[in-house]
C-alpha cells in the first residue's frame, strides 16, 4: 500500500502547515487507499491456519506443491479445489483423497480411468497420468492438496510416495 | 479546510472510485476481422468479416444453424470432452457467463466439440448435464462433421486455431478463446476463456452489445 507509506511518512515527519494542513491530508490519502482497494475481490485466506499446523520444512513443500498444482491440476480441479459440477471431482473436503492421501500418489503418477465415487457422487472422467513427475514433486503436491482449502492431513513422506508409485 | 482542499478531496475521491470500480461507458465494441471495401455506384461500401452459414447437431439432437441464433447475440468456443488441459476451466468460466445471461432471450452460447468422433450427441448431453446445464435452450453443445468444425473455427469463421495435433496433450490443439458474435454475425470480441479477468470483461461487454440493439 503506497498510500499507507505516504501516510506514515507524513505522520513521522510532521512537516509544516501550508494552506492545506498536511496531517489532515495524510488521513485522506489513507481513505483513498481504502476506497481504491474496496472493489477488489476478497483476499484468499483459506490456507491461513496452515502456517501454524505445518513445520517450516513442510510449509516449503506446501508452497512448492501449490506451484505444481497450478501447473498440473488447477485447470480441471480448479484453483479453489472444488472441481466442476459432477464432471470433475473436488479435492476440497473429498473423502476419496483424505481417507488415503498417500494412495493418491499412484493416481497422480499413472492417472485414473473408469468411474470413481467421491463424497457419494459418481464421477467418470479420465484423469491423465503424469509419468514425468518425480516422487518429491508428488509428495509436495500431496502435501498441498491435503492441507489446502481447509483440508487437514498429516503430511505424507517421500518414502511412502516411493513405495506406492514403485519409483524414485 | 479551505475550498481548494475540499475540491482536491472531491476530485481525488471521484478518481479513486473510477479507478477502482471501472466506469461503464457506452462506447461501442470493435468490429473484428478483415474489413473489405467495395465500390458500388461510386460509393464505398464496407464489408465486415462475418461467420459463414453452418449446420451442427446439439446435445438434444436438434439441428443448430445460423438461423438458431437469429436476433440473438452469442458467445462461441471450442473444446473436447476428454481434454486434459484447459477445457474444464473454460467451462467453469463459461458457466459464469451462462449464469449471468441465461434468462435473456436475446443471448446464447455455442460450444463446438473438436473431437466429434468421441463426443457424440449422447456424450455431449451427459457432459452438459454434469457441468450443470439442464437443457439446450441457451447453451448448445454441438458436434458435426469434423472438417466443417475446423473450417468454421479457422480464418473462415471465428478466427481461432483448432485442429488435430498428435503432439498436443489429448491429441488436439485448440484456442481457449471465447468469441462474442453480434446479430449480424460479426465478431465483436475475443477473450481468453481460461482467465477469469478476461471473462469478467466479456460479462461486462455483453450488455453493451445488447444495448446497441435497443434503440
Amino acid at each position: 500500500m503506497i498510500f499507507l507509506n505516504f501516510w506514515l511518512n507524513m505522520k513521522n515527519n510532521k512537516v509544516g502547515s501550508g494552506r492545506i494542513p498536511y496531517r489532515n491530508v495524510s488521513y485522506l490519502f489513507l481513505l483513498f487507499g481504502i476506497i481504491l482497494s474496496a472493489c477488489e475481490t476478497g483476499s484468499k485466506s483459506a490456507n491461513e491456519n496452515v502456517q501454524s499446523r505445518l513445520s517450516n520444512k513442510e510449509l516449503k513443500y506446501f508452497s512448492h506443491g501449490k506451484q505444481l498444482y497450478t501447473q498440473y491440476c488447477s485447470n480441471c480441479h480448479m484453483e479453489n479445489g472444488e472441481g466442476l459440477g459432477t464432471l470433475i471431482p473436488p479435492l476440497k473436503g473429498a473423502d476419496y483423497l483424505l481417507d488415503s492421501v498417500a494412495q493418491m500418489a499412484r493416481a497422480i503418477k499413472y492417472g485414473i480411468r473408469g468411474p470413481i465415487t467421491v463424497n457419494n457422487i459418481e464421477y467418470n472422467q479420465p484423469m491423465p497420468a503424469n509419468p514425468d513427475m518425480t516422487s518429491l514433486e508428488i509428495m509436495e503436491l500431496l502435501i498441498y492438496i491435503s492441507n489446502a482449502w481447509g483440508n487437514e492431513s498429516k503430511p505424507v513422506g517421500l518414502q511412502e510416495v516411493e513405495d506406492i508409485t514403485g519409483s524414485k | 479546510m479551505n475550498i481548494k482542499g475540499l475540491k482536491l478531496v472531491i476530485a481525488l475521491t471521484i478518481l479513486a472510485f473510477m479507478y477502482s470500480c471501472g466506469n461503464d461507458s457506452t462506447e461501442k465494441l470493435p468490429i473484428m476481422g478483415r474489413t473489405q471495401y467495395k465500390e458500388i455506384d461510386g460509393k464505398l461500401d464496407t464489408i465486415y468479416h462475418t461467420i459463414p452459414e453452418f449446420q451442427f447437431v446439439d446435445q438434444d439432437s436438434m439441428i443448430v444453424t445460423e438461423e438458431t441464433f437469429k436476433d440473438k447475440i452469442y458467445v462461441a468456443d471450442f473444446f473436447f470432452g476428454t481434454c486434459p488441459t484447459i477445457c474444464p476451466v473454460m467451462k467453469q468460466q463459461m458457466l459464469r457467463v451462462y449464469d449471468a445471461f441465461k434468462d435473456n432471450p436475446n443471448f446464447g452460447i455455442l460450444s463446438h466439440t473438436i473431437d466429434p468422433e468421441h463426443d457424440t450427441v449422447a456424450y455431449l448431453k451427459e457432459y452438459s448435464m454434469r457441468i450443470g446445464v439442464e437443457d439446450n435452450s441457451v447453451w448448445k453443445f454441438v458436434t458435426g462433421d469434423q472438417d466443417e468444425i475446423y473450417e468454421i473455427g479457422s480464418a473462415e469463421g471465428y478466427l481461432v486455431p483448432v485442429g488435430e495435433d498428435a503432439d498436443a496433450p489429448g491429441g488436439f490443439i485448440h484456442s481457449g478463446a471465447f468469441i462474442l458474435i453480434d446479430k449480424e454475425k460479426r465478431i465483436r470480441g475475443l477473450y481468453d476463456g481460461t482467465k477469469s479477468i478476461e471473462v469478467s470483461a466479456l460479462i461486462n461487454d455483453i450488455p453493451k452489445l445488447l444495448a446497441e440493439y435497443e434503440k
